[in-house]
C-alpha cells in the first residue's frame, strides 16, 4: 500500500483534530475541580457578604483556603504537563497579585460593591484567555457567561449584589464543572 | 518510506494513538472518554485496543471504581516511538513530493 500526497496530509490533519480534542478534554477535567472548589467559597464568601457583612475576614480567610485547595488538586493530579509548568502557574498568580497591588494603588476602588465585582470580572478574563489559546469552547462560554452575570447584577441589582453573585457566580462555576467534567 | 505502519494506519486505531499522544507521558485515558473522542462503538474501541495493546503500543489497565469496572489506557514509550514515526513518515511523503 502507497500513500498519496494527499492522503498523507488528509491523515496529518485527522492526527491533529483529534489530537486538539484529546488535548482540550484533559485540561476540562484538569480545570473541574477547581471550579466546584472556588464554586463553593463564592457561594459561602459572597453569601456572608450579604447576610453577615460585617465578617470582613470572610473572603482573606477563604481566600488563602481556597489557594491551598487549589494547589492540593494541582498536586493529587499532578501530571507531565502540569509539572512542566508548575513554575509557570506559580509566577502567573504572583504576577496577577503584583498587577491587583499596582492597579488598587493607582485607582483605589470607592466601593465594596466594585472590589466585589472586579474579581470575578478579573476570573472570567482569565477563562476566556485560557479558552482563546486552548481553543477550549466551554471555557470562552464560561468566561463570557460569567462576566455578563457579573455585569448585569452590579449595574442592576445592586442591593443584593453579594446575594446575585453567591447563588450565580457561585452556583455558575460549581454547574461549570458538572459541564467540563462531562465533555 | 511510502508503506505506513499498517497497525496505526487504520483509522480508528490511528484516532486511538494521536488522542493518547495528546496526554502527557504516562497518562491515562478513561475508555469512556476514548471512545466519546474517537466516535465508535465500544466493541469496535475494544477491538482496536487490542490489536495496539498486542503490538505493545498501549497499556490497559482495569480497576473498580466502587462497584463500577473502570478501564484506562495510556500509550507505552514503544507506542509513542511508532506513532512519532508514523507521523514522521508522513510528513516526508508530504516534502518529497513537495520537492519533487
Amino acid at each position: 500500500m502507497t500513500l498519496s500526497r494527499d492522503e498523507a496530509a488528509s491523515t496529518l490533519r485527522d492526527i491533529s483534530k483529534t489530537e486538539r480534542r484529546s488535548s482540550e478534554l484533559f485540561g476540562y477535567r484538569f480545570g473541574a475541580p477547581h471550579l466546584f472548589l472556588w464554586g463553593a467559597i463564592w457561594m459561602v464568601a459572597y453569601g456572608a457578604g450579604y447576610y453577615r457583612p460585617h465578617w470582613t475576614l470572610v473572603w482573606p480567610v477563604l481566600a488563602i483556603a481556597g489557594s491551598i485547595g487549589s494547589f492540593l488538586i494541582g498536586w493529587r493530579m499532578k501530571t507531565g504537563r502540569a509539572n512542566a509548568f508548575g513554575w509557570r502557574f506559580g509566577g502567573t498568580f504572583l504576577s496577577v497579585v503584583l498587577f491587583i497591588g499596582a492597579l488598587f494603588a493607582i485607582m483605589p476602588p470607592h466601593t465594596d460593591a466594585q472590589v466585589a465585582a472586579f474579581f470575578p470580572i478579573l476570573v472570567a478574563l482569565f477563562y476566556l484567555l485560557i479558552g482563546v489559546w486552548t481553543g477550549g469552547s466551554r471555557m470562552i462560554v464560561l468566561g463570557l457567561a460569567m462576566g455578563a452575570l457579573t455585569l448585569y447584577g452590579f449595574f442592576n441589582l445592586a442591593p443584593y449584589f453579594a446575594l446575585w453573585m453567591a447563588v450565580v457566580g457561585g452556583g455558575g462555576l460549581i454547574l461549570g464543572g458538572f459541564w467540563l467534567r462531562h465533555a | 518510506m511510502d508503506q505506513p505502519n499498517a497497525i496505526i494506519h487504520q483509522p480508528v486505531r490511528l484516532k486511538i494513538m494521536a488522542a493518547l499522544r495528546a496526554l502527557p507521558q504516562g497518562e491515562q485515558l478513561e475508555f469512556v472518554r476514548l471512545k466519546a473522542i474517537v466516535g465508535t462503538t465500544e466493541g469496535n474501541l475494544g477491538a482496536h485496543i487490542t490489536t495496539l495493546e498486542e503490538a505493545g503500543y498501549v497499556a490497559v489497565e482495569k480497576d473498580f471504581v466502587g462497584k463500577r469496572p473502570r478501564t484506562r489506557v495510556a500509550l507505552t514509550k514503544e507506542g509513542r516511538r511508532a506513532f512519532e514515526d508514523y507521523v514522521s513518515d508522513l510528513r516526508a511523503i508530504i516534502d518529497a513530493t513537495r520537492t519533487e
